[in-house]
């Protein structure tokens, strides 16, 4: 089952996911007129800040199985696509109830008219995995976007296998006194959020 | 708007919490909002490896180092960030060099008799400086001298030169050391000019190089562009004495027409300090029911004022949005620099006129009044006479003022610190030598919402002072201090005992006012002056600075140019460079090895007060004397 993976320590909060994302569910697809479309498109991946100054997150809809949302949808608009492994809105279909966001473990649905105006009025608005990409052998476009690798695309399990290898390489380095594995936030990086955790730190005392 | 921030980790102070209460209670977004909404901020841009100076890109290289290491031409991220800080400092030399430039023009056309409201109030400055110079004194009106003078300053601002008219200040040791490192700074505008070049793609591809152009730019303001804004603003508006005045949004009065001089340059506002003193004005304020005309200074504005003329202090950089959620404020009249474009957004919830004045700053919203100094006066009185009318639609009934003003002390301008130390500075030599004090700190710089605000400037000179630190301040630094109570000479019992005595000796406060931003070159000008009655270079004194909330590209360029002319300087906020290993190595260790001077940061004000008195005292044992263990 291939997904977009998230790497929390590598986000560095740019939020390109969140323009890539708002661009390929334009009507035109084009970063600049994508700018002056009505109704204007919108952005499925949010990147909230995190606890400290300079840490971040993607949250975007993880694809769940079972989907609480789509468990809870009256009218039958969120379903699951077979062939991709998908949760995808019937945008038809949808009454802009918001059952699906009150249920949402991730606070990721959101309520906008589609980009392509079928329906014109509001619905509830969410990932659908870039399944068009997908199809075509493309990775989404959040990932694509992402150059730090905070959001990486493919197989579920290959992902996790890193960064347990990862982990046992650090944990097995630590007990032997061996050359640790290379850390996944490079020193300058590390310098660089040290700050934000010492900011906060004052500022909360 | 979501304010799940609790207040008081925002500021430390009382008149500033009370005022965001009622910003969030009205619906009002201030700073905080804002700086909520843009969470998280870009990493890139945070990091400096972003670069849009062409459009082969916009381009950026990954710090974690699997993805893009090399922007479409080639640069990495040493280049892009050494490029990104050239530029940074190139603004901030520019911004304060042409507030210099403004100020020359200005002297220049008063040396022709075409100004009003201006005159030469320091003919002895005039004179003195006129020395430096070359140019001739003797026998002439002080209008034939001012005129060569304005002749000869002009001449720093071109290329026709290999060196600063202000360079003779500086101790030979370092004049020498600039001129191993090609860093001697030409021109004020020359050097801003080939930053901007060396930065455009394919020219300057080498970060040491560029590092190096950053600091000749960066001393091209502080011993050019602010060191003529401070000099000539003196000759016109007064070199500063020890001043008594008061600080925080109490300065306003309830019953008066308030109107609040806000930016950096005191050409205008000088002006409309006579302007508010017109018996006509007066007597309309009072036909109006006003008690009579309030002027309080907010940022270095206030700082030009507060420093010559005791004018109260409304606040500092983040004060500005609060002083309009007052109520009470009839007019705000700008300037330029460090003037947020939210101001004239707050101002609509309230009665008060926003006045734009420099035709190089527009406000939308505001109402604009170009400022000519040919007719300062007149113009002085229009600004001032619709502060008065707009009193007239104030409702009592929306004024809140927080709470009551605390004394402090301004205007210790190195004349002024000598004229206390007896005309020479032999007595704070023998006092650092004695060890009663140990050293002394230059603690300056913006506010910046990161920091919660004036922490880093009250908690970082609390602790030096505690340790016989002697502080210096200007800028938002200086309102921050002067609100905690530490800037009157009764704080000398905060302060430990060797600075304690001598401050009670002299009746001076530990930490004294030396005035606007552009006037840390005061300090500058009194750390050469230190090195040179002792023979030494300025890197060997006992000497730090401190910008613990800096924000503006301005503060980058002062931090720079202090580091070139040889302070160790720490930061509260991190500047754009993490992204670059190498260049964080050059500026936070290698360079001392190059000009005696890194910098470090430090968001924590009592570390930082670790680091620098650790500092402090290996410079004392570096030059023999006593030393402590830190």
């Amino acid at each position: 089952m291939k997904t977009v993976f998230v790497n929390p320590e590598r986000c560095i909060g740019c939020r390109q996911c969140e323009f890539a994302c708002t661009v390929e569910h334009s009507k035109s697809g084009d970063p600049v007129a994508a700018l002056f479309e009505e109704p204007p498109p919108r952005s499925r991946i949010h990147v909230a800040p995190g606890a400290s100054q300079l840490s971040s997150f993607p949250v975007k809809c993880r694809h769940c199985n079972p989907a609480p949302c789509q468990q809870v949808c009256p009218t039958g608009a969120i379903f699951r696509d077979a062939e991709q492994d998908l949760v995808l809105i019937d945008a038809k279909k949808c009454i802009t109830c918001a059952m699906c966001a009150m249920v949402c473990p991730f606070d990721v649905l959101t309520f906008h008219p589609q980009a392509n105006g079928m329906p014109t009025r509001t619905v509830a608005i969410k990932c659908d995995g870039c399944i068009e990409r997908v199809r075509r052998d493309e990775q989404p476009a959040c990932a694509e976007a992402c150059k730090v690798d905070a959001l990486v695309f493919g197989e579920l399990n290959d992902l996790v296998r890193v960064g347990r290898v990862r982990e046992a390489h650090a944990v097995l380095s630590a007990v032997s006194a061996l050359e640790p594995a290379a850390l996944p936030v490079p020193d300058h990086v590390e310098a660089w959020r040290a700050w934000g955790r010492s900011a906060t730190a004052v500022r909360e005392g | 708007m979501a304010h799940d921030t609790d207040i008081n980790g925002l500021s430390i102070n009382k008149d500033a919490r009370a005022m965001i209460a009622r910003a969030r209670d009205e619906g009002v977004e201030t700073v905080w909002d804002r700086l909520a909404a843009q969470q998280p901020q870009c990493g890139y841009c945070a990091m400096g490896v972003s670069c849009r100076n062409c459009a082969m890109g916009p381009c950026r290289i990954d710090p974690f180092g699997e993805g893009p290491q090399k922007g479409v031409c080639g640069a990495d991220a040493d280049v892009i960030v050494a490029r990104n800080l050239g530029r940074t400092i190139a603004a901030g030399a520019s911004a304060h060099s042409d507030h210099g430039r403004d100020i020359l023009e200005v002297f220049a056309e008063l040396a022709e008799g075409k100004t009003s409201g201006y005159e030469i109030r320091d003919k002895d400055k005039l004179r003195a400086l006129a020395g430096e110079w070359g140019i001739a004194t003797e026998g002439r009106e002080a209008f034939e001298i001012a005129r060569d003078l304005a002749a000869a300053m002009m001449e720093d601002f071109g290329t026709r030169k290999s060196s600063l008219g202000f360079a003779a200040r500086v101790p030979s040791q370092r004049i020498e050391r600039w001129a191993e490192l090609g860093i001697t700074p030409r021109g004020i505008d020359r050097e801003n000019v080939e930053m901007l070049h060396r930065t455009h793609m394919g020219v300057d591809n080498d970060y040491v190089n560029t590092l190096l152009h950053c600091l000749r730019t960066s001393l091209s303001d502080g011993w050019g562009g602010s060191m003529v804004a401070t000099e000539l603003s003196d000759v016109m508006f007064g070199t500063p004495k020890p001043v008594p005045s008061r600080v925080n949004l109490g300065a306003l009065r309830p019953e008066s027409v308030n109107i609040a001089l806000h930016g950096h340059n005191p050409l205008l506002s000088d002006v409309i300090v006579q302007a508010a003193a017109d018996p006509e004005l007066v007597q309309l304020a009072k036909t109006k029911g006003a008690e009579g005309i309030n002027l309080v200074g907010l940022c270095c504005t206030g700082n030009e004022l507060q420093m010559r003329k005791g004018l109260p202090m409304a606040g500092n950089h983040l004060m500005q949005e609060l002083v309009l959620l007052t109520g009470a404020l009839d007019a705000m009249v700008v300037d330029y620099q460090c003037i947020m474009p939210a101001v004239t957004d707050v101002a609509k919830c309230f009665h008060t006129d926003v006045i734009s004045t420099a035709d190089k700053a527009k406000f939308t919203g505001a109402t604009h009044i170009s400022f000519d100094p040919r007719r300062g006066l007149e113009i002085g009185k229009e600004i001032v006479r619709r502060g008065v009318e707009a009193y007239g639609n104030r409702n009592p009934d929306r004024v809140r003022i927080p709470d009551e003003t605390v004394e402090m002390m301004a205007g210790f301008s190195v004349e002024a610190i000598l004229g206390a130390l007896g005309g020479t500075p032999e007595p704070l030599v023998d006092a650092i030598k004695a060890g009663k004090i140990r050293g002394a700190v230059g603690v300056v710089g913006c506010n910046n919402p990161k920091i919660q605000q004036d922490y880093g400037h009250v908690m970082l000179t609390r602790r030096l002072i505690e340790n016989d630190i002697l502080v210096v301040v200007t800028g938002c630094s200086a309102i921050a201090n002067g609100k905690a109570g530490q800037m009157m000479p009764k704080a000398a019992e905060m302060a430990g005992p060797g600075l304690r005595e001598v401050c009670q000796a002299l009746g001076i406060p530990p930490v004294l006012h030396m005035g606007s931003c552009v006037d840390n070159t005061r300090i500058l000008v009194l750390a050469a002056a230190l090195a040179k009655h002792l023979g030494v270079d300025i890197c060997q004194l006992p000497l730090a600075g401190a910008a613990p909330e800096w924000y503006s590209e301005k503060a980058v360029s002062i931090g720079a140019y202090v580091v070139a002319s040889g302070i160790y300087t720490v930061l509260g906020v991190q500047p754009p460079i993490f992204g670059s290993r190498n260049v964080v190595k050059l500026l936070a260790q290698d360079l001392d090895d190059v000009v005696g001077a890194k910098f470090a940061v430090e968001a924590d004000p009592e570390r930082a007060a670790l680091l620098i008195r650790r500092h402090i005292e290996a410079k004392r044992k570096a030059l023999g004397l006593e030393f402590r263990d830190v």
